[in-house]
């Protein structure tokens, strides 16, 4: 197909991947001969296999979906095709086996997954070599191995795994197939806000890789009632132990009681709280004990290596545009979270009173940050130029995605009036397991981003934990589903039970937690 | 979209009818393709979980004869043998498949472990019987059963009125009374029913109930701020009353500090080395200072004799809930069952003996009948029981 990308040829020799022990080496029999055959095939294999993967993943689908069957015209379908791995065709499946008949051609390239089918075997083959390729072009969006995520690199500059297998397995124990972090916590004593905020700490792969690779070891710490410690303990407990009783997050409570944090002295109670606030309050306790100690002050462009920051913080950037002048202002600050308000009718908070509280059954999480990051709002500034209050339009966008996304939505809302009683907003919000952040950020305003697959997935996030808050305002229940690799489980308190993508959709989410893409 | 090669899509399921205008069928078989590709989706993500966890299936296992056949006792080199089974063929250091090995792999092997993997949950949803003969990869398909947490465990409810203490204790008192009925009777208790731990106040070095874990913070730790009681207590008056329903303090935390409770259960010291002694058997071990490390096998122990725990009976269970309430500081091996299901929390320094807050309550029983052995109360159902709900009846009334 003359539509695929031309490769500039690659004097390289491209290698098959190296045999792993307990994996083999080729995924099938035809597959070890068309690699065994001479370097010259496996080159052209593998080169051709990259510039398929490329135009199924980077192109727009019309090309893939496009078959060309050998003797009628063009169709394009819904449904896979399947493209040739030895000639530049485009096949439908009723059209694969003719193909093969006539060429002699045994392998092709499903244009959904990019998985590959054999035609000896009739089936889809899982080949070493091939995987990596592909996982690392769903994943990372580029074939080789020293393209990573800019925060990535500082994240795991000590990764062990650089460091020779031999001397990983000779100091480290092999934590036992049963250990595999799914436990619940018991309920303190209304401590089921902190519990929630706990678990998707715990399945959250950023932090439980920092943690377990001895980013905060206990052992050296010597601050007293360190909360890092305390994590780096409940870590070790969650993924070492064979335990699935409930874990006692004593540790937790007690570092949580002596912290002197001052913002957050209205949660030391033993009253129900808010999971949100004791979100920031963790992350920023956890900053302080792993960062450069600093303060983060909430609206300044601070920025800090630390297991938090690299975490969960991005940047968001508003731009003030005087309507008299046009002159422009940008502003720079960096975010733990978004905060998303949920308007309706009844409450209508603040500055925005935008036609969309019409008061629908429910909304999306989409229109709820179309609403913050796409849309532009007036407001009074005052201008350098004109050197006067003018009237301005304010927009704010996102300039640095995070690693782990938070975002909160504002079910709790207090009324400014005294004697108003704060409310709890039911609505429900649809939200998606999977999330494209491009059109929120500054990026997205620049050129045309749509086609541009490529950015477009290094800004997508998978939905990883949710919070929910069951009940009223000032009394209910948290409970969180989290996702382990594909599979979702529920968590309340003590008890861990497999949960449907349903019920973690249709749930009444607060707190909503979605993992960049090419991490996981 | 040229599909309408068909009636409709390629999946065949949404069919137009026959009435139907073209574009109604259009519609259709956009439709049908859909539902099509999300099928294909699905299949192709199982498909390749199951067909790669196969092929290493195969490839484990012919490495391991490989590496049998070998001889050679350093476990890295890779032998030079040609081994070849019906799945796979070892040769050079590679493994190369012979076939499907969706066809010529019938279970698949623990990656880690080389053990075999239990391929249905022994209990609830879609559960068979497990082949008691086999020893599997200790990675169990979860449990999906109402009431039940995906490892197949539940938990003693904690019930209404569980806090008044004093109606427990005059139950306790007669051994003959029949079991609170919050409990559930500890003495049905099957061994995946699991009760509430005690953790250690970090503060006081006190053993709280976890559920009232908090509230003992908020009073040992939490009052050095006042501003926590104060802020509070304003809590209580603005916010009405009906205010915090799950935490049924209506007390705010300072007032705590007042009860006599925590002095009284300080048992003399006498008092409390005879009980001690007589518990000798069932001491659970709070002392173990970084959970993380030492004790993995103890661990590792107590949950294989959990899991067989269903034909074992009532034996060992009740050793796990009597071990809730038991501070002792020796530490024995034979005991591991209680060890991890009860205490959570172990404090960092070894605690000062026996600040049970059960103590008490023990006392009263274990005096009126002859103080059983553990071993003897392993046969005699009767004292077991009494035994039980003693426990029990301790885990469940906090202390206050």
């Amino acid at each position: 197909m003359a539509a695929r990308p031309a490769t500039p040829a690659s004097p390289k020799n491209f290698k098959v991947k190296a045999p792993q022990p307990g994996q083999p080496q080729y995924g099938c029999e035809h597959v070890q001969r068309l690699f065994n055959q001479d370097q010259a095939t496996t080159n052209t294999s593998i080169q051709h296999y990259k510039m398929i993967l490329r135009s199924i993943f980077d192109t727009t689908p019309l090309i893939p979906q496009t078959a060309k069957p050998m003797d009628s015209a063009a169709v394009t379908i819904l449904t896979p095709t399947y493209l040739c791995l030895q000639c530049p065709s485009t096949l439908t499946e009723e059209d694969r086996a003719k193909h093969g008949h006539k060429k002699a051609h045994r392998f092709y390239v499903d244009s959904r997954s990019g998985g590959v089918y054999c035609q000896m075997c009739d089936d889809i083959v899982w080949d070493p070599t091939f995987e990596e390729l592909r996982l690392r072009k769903i994943g990372t969006g580029t074939f080789s191995t020293n393209r990573k995520r800019k925060n990535e690199d500082e994240l795991f500059a000590a990764d062990p795994s650089k460091e020779s297998l031999q001397y990983i397995s000779t100091n480290t124990s092999i934590a036992s197939c049963k250990a595999n972090g799914l436990r619940g916590i018991y309920n303190a004593g209304a401590t089921c806000y902190q519990n929630v905020v706990l678990q998707s700490f715990l399945h959250n792969p950023v932090l439980r890789n920092f943690y377990l690779s001895d980013g905060h070891q206990s052992s050296n710490c010597e601050i007293p009632h360190c909360l890092s410690c305390a994590m780096d303990d409940m870590f070790q407990d969650f993924y070492a132990l064979e335990n699935t009783n409930g874990y006692t997050a004593a540790n937790i409570l007690s570092g949580f009681w002596i912290s002197d944090k001052k913002a957050f002295e209205n949660l030391v109670t033993t009253k129900e709280q808010d999971a949100h606030e004791f979100f920031q309050f963790l992350a920023e306790e956890l900053h302080e004990r792993n960062g450069d100690g600093k303060k983060p002050e909430t609206g300044s462009e601070h920025s800090c290596n630390c297991i938090i920051h690299q975490t969960f913080y991005g940047k968001l950037q508003s731009t003030t545009t005087c309507q008299h002048c046009g002159g422009v202002t940008n502003q720079v600050q960096s975010f733990l979270d978004l905060s998303l308000p949920l308007e309706n009718l009844t409450q209508k908070r603040g500055k925005k009173n935008s036609g969309a509280a019409k008061g629908p059954a429910h909304m999306t999480l989409t229109e709820c940050l179309d609403e913050e990051y796409i849309k532009s709002d007036k407001c009074e500034y005052r201008c350098h130029n004109c050197n006067s209050m003018q009237q301005a339009r304010r927009q704010t966008a996102i300039k640095r995605l995070p690693n782990v996304l938070s975002i909160q939505l504002k079910r709790f809302e207090f009324k400014q009036g005294r004697n108003e009683r704060a409310a709890k907003i039911d609505t429900p919000v649809h939200f998606p397991l999977q999330l494209n952040m491009l059109p929120y950020t500054n990026r997205a305003r620049g050129g045309d981003v749509k086609d541009n697959y490529e950015l477009a997935r290094s800004c997508t996030y998978d939905l990883l934990s949710v919070v929910v808050h069951v009940g009223e305002i000032d009394t209910g229940h948290y409970v969180s589903y989290c996702r382990v690799g594909d599979q979702w489980f529920q968590f309340n308190d003590h008890k861990v039970e497999l949960a449907q993508k349903s019920d973690v959709l249709g749930a009444k989410a607060y707190l909503l937690f979605y993992i960049i893409r090419s991490l996981t | 979209m040229s599909s309408e090669t068909g009636e409709t899509g390629k999946a065949g399921i949404i069919v137009a009818p026959e009435d139907a205008n073209s574009v109604d069928k259009l519609a259709h078989s956009v439709l049908d393709d859909l539902l099509y590709n999300i099928v294909h989706d699905l299949l192709i993500k199982v498909h390749r979980d199951e067909k790669m966890a196969r092929a290493a299936t195969a490839a484990i296992k012919v490495e391991k004869l490989a590496s049998d056949a070998s001889e050679s006792s350093t476990p890295d080199a890779k032998p030079d043998v040609r081994i070849e089974t019906d799945a796979a063929i070892y040769e050079e250091g590679k493994v190369l498949l012979k076939g499907n090995p969706l066809k010529t792999t019938k279970e698949i092997l623990c990656p880690r472990c080389h053990l075999p993997r239990l391929l249905h949950p022994t209990d609830g949803k879609g559960a068979k019987k497990q082949d008691l003969s086999i020893i599997y990869c200790k990675k169990h398909p979860y449990i999906e059963k109402p009431g039940y947490d995906i490892y197949g465990q539940t938990w003693v409810a904690p019930g209404p009125g569980r806090g008044k203490k004093k109606k427990d204790m005059e139950k306790k008192l007669d051994p003959d009374a029949s079991p609170a009925p919050g409990e559930g009777g500890a003495k049905d208790r099957p061994p995946n029913v699991l009760s509430f731990p005690s953790a250690t106040c970090s503060k006081c070095k006190r053993c709280i109930l976890v559920t009232r874990l908090n509230n003992h913070m908020g009073s040992c730790i939490g009052n050095s701020g006042r501003n926590a009681s104060r802020a509070a207590a304003q809590k209580i008056s603005n916010g009405g009353s009906n205010g915090g329903s799950q935490n049924n303090d209506n007390t705010p935390p300072g007032s705590q500090k007042g009860t006599p409770l925590p002095a009284s259960r300080a048992a003399s010291p006498r008092k409390r080395d005879g009980d001690e002694f007589d518990e000798d058997g069932d001491d659970s071990d709070p002392n173990n200072p970084k959970r993380k490390k030492p004790k993995p096998n103890v661990l590792t122990k107590k949950v294989i004799l959990k899991s067989k725990g269903q034909s074992q009976g009532p034996s060992n269970k009740k050793e796990k809930v009597k071990a809730n309430s038991m501070l002792s500081m020796e530490q024995r091996v034979d005991d591991e069952d209680s060890k991890n299901s009860t205490v959570q929390v172990a404090p960092k320094k070894s605690t000062p003996k026996g600040t049970s807050p059960t103590k008490k309550l023990k006392l009263g029983l274990n005096s009126k009948p002859p103080l059983p052995s553990p071993a003897s109360t392993k046969k005699g159902s009767k004292r077991e029981r009494d035994q039980e709900s003693e426990s029990s009846g301790t885990l469940s009334s906090p202390p206050q």
